[in-house]
């Protein structure tokens, strides 16, 4: 489950390869596990760093693409919920 | 979903049979991987028993059989093609179908129309009736062909042409694009040569094109001819050369998604195989539908076994190292084994562009 109030920092093992369309691999060398995200989930990616609160990142992809769907915030959720379960990011304890 | 067996392999549905109906075709296509005998007025070759493809139907559904496809030789050579099509209908299974579509008519039309969700391949390699024919071995059949593309798209089943990319047309793509928007088709898939049986010769010959050259296609219709037409272009190339959006976006095609682990062939002779490779290697068949029950052939074959528990870990050389490989699978495995008696050898096209320093960078490790 998400946690209410804080969002999750990136596992630092995973690597981010971007590519020259905005894509990007997310990649686990430990379990070889790797996919790809679009560039609104690689803005997202960018600002788990433990720091950065959720709205701000909200308002941040707003401000940076013309064509953020409307239901971005669940999406957002569920994205952020994907990778805590891949073993992509982690809360810390 | 797959579940977990007794002795802790997991358990795949078999959601898919490719049935190789006929052991003819009524064409001589030069790059054919399958390398059926050719058929015609005074020679006719063995297809698929009807009572053995109920057979393998019935005992299917309960694992999980959701697709069928029909490929050949040439699938509407089947004499008894209009009663598989009804038993499929029956059945409710979702319809595939890979022609040359020089057999095809209205009643045969009629009757895949009424299929669920009928998805049929047309192969045309030429725009022209010279390139198409010289490609394809038999005089008149680029007229047939168009002419069967025709009822299908009459009949509003949104036929998908097939184009196989070797140096004789590379120049025509383009035209074939036109021709695709003329007739009305959906799309237009651009296969590569694969280097299988007959396509095999066609590639020691010089008759293919080399990995830069594909590479280079790809770019150009990606930039430039894709935009100036409506209808859709799906390049065959493997994953590591596709952008992420295909594989990952909404709005991708799932190209090139390897689904190996949920397929079977069955050949016209009844023999169960991997695919159509079967019918040229003995060892990628197992059982035959005559004598053997599918359900213990689908979970204690040791091929498939093998693949089940080895895929994608066990692949070796670039395949072993490639970011997309648990999606991709060494895109065919088949293609593989033919080439280096591995299952777990790399796929040609990836390892050549590796060795030659032009693998994406970014896609391995
Ligand atoms: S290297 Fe192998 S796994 Fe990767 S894209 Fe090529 S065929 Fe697929």
């Amino acid at each position: 489950m998400m946690h209410e109030c804080s969002l999750p920092t990136i596992n630092p093992q995973v690597v981010c390869r971007e590519e020259f369309d905005g894509w990007a691999i997310l990649f686990d060398p430990d379990s070889g596990k790797a996919f790809g995200i679009n560039p609104v989930a690689v803005r997202i990616w960018k600002n788990l760093d433990g720091k950065t609160k959720k709205e701000d990142i909200l308002q941040e992809l707003k401000s940076s693409f013309s064509e953020v769907p409307e239901n971005i915030e669940s999406d957002f959720v569920d994205f952020v919920r994907d990778l805590v379960e891949k073993g992509f990011a982690g809360y810390e304890v | 979903m797959e579940s977990t067996a007794g002795r802790g392999e997991k358990i795949y549905p078999l959601r898919r049979i490719y049935f190789y109906l006929t052991e003819g075709c009524n064409l001589a296509c030069r790059h054919c991987w399958i390398d059926p005998s050719y058929q015609h007025a005074d020679k006719v070759y063995p297809s698929l028993p009807l009572n053995l493809f109920r057979s393998i139907i019935d005992q299917a559904i309960p694992l999980g059989l959701t697709n069928i496809k029909l490929t050949g030789g040439e699938p509407f050579l089947h004499p008894q093609i209009f009663e598989i099509l009804e038993l499929i209908r029956s059945k409710k299974l979702k319809l595939e179908i890979e022609t040359n579509g020089v057999l095809c008519t209205p009643e045969l039309v009629s009757s895949i129309a009424r299929c669920e969700m009928p998805m049929i391949s047309v192969s045309i390699d030429g725009a022209d009736a010279k390139t198409h024919e010289w490609i394809r071995g038999v005089p008149g059949c680029f007229e047939d062909t168009l002419k069967g593309l025709s009822y299908l798209v009459e009949a509003d089943l949104k036929p998908q042409i097939i184009m196989t990319l070797m140096k004789k047309n590379r120049d025509q793509i383009e035209k074939m694009v036109r021709l695709g928007e003329s007739m009305g088709a959906d799309s237009i898939k651009l296969n590569i040569l694969q280097p299988m049986a007959r396509g095999d010769s066609m590639h020691k010959e010089g008759e293919g094109l080399s990995v830069q050259e594909l590479m280079d296609i790809g770019k150009w219709i990606e930039e430039i001819l894709a935009k100036s037409t409506s209808i859709k272009i799906l390049y065959d190339l493997p994953l590591a050369f596709m952008p992420l959006s295909c594989m990952f976006g909404d709005e991708g095609s799932g190209c090139g998604v390897c689904k190996i682990q949920e397929i079977l062939g069955v050949l016209a002779d009844g023999s169960y195989a991997l695919c159509g490779i079967g019918r040229n290697i003995p060892e990628l068949t197992f059982g035959h539908a005559a004598y053997d029950n599918l359900e213990d052939i689908w979970r204690n074959s040791e091929v498939l076994r093998q693949i089940r528990n080895g895929l994608p870990n066990r692949l070796k050389g670039i395949c072993g190292k490639c970011l997309m490989k648990n999606i991709c699978r060494g895109s065919c495995i088949a293609q593989n084994y033919y080439r280096n008696k591995d299952l777990w050898a790399p796929f040609w096209y990836c390892d050549e562009a590796y060795r030659e320093g032009i693998f994406p960078e970014g896609r391995y490790v």
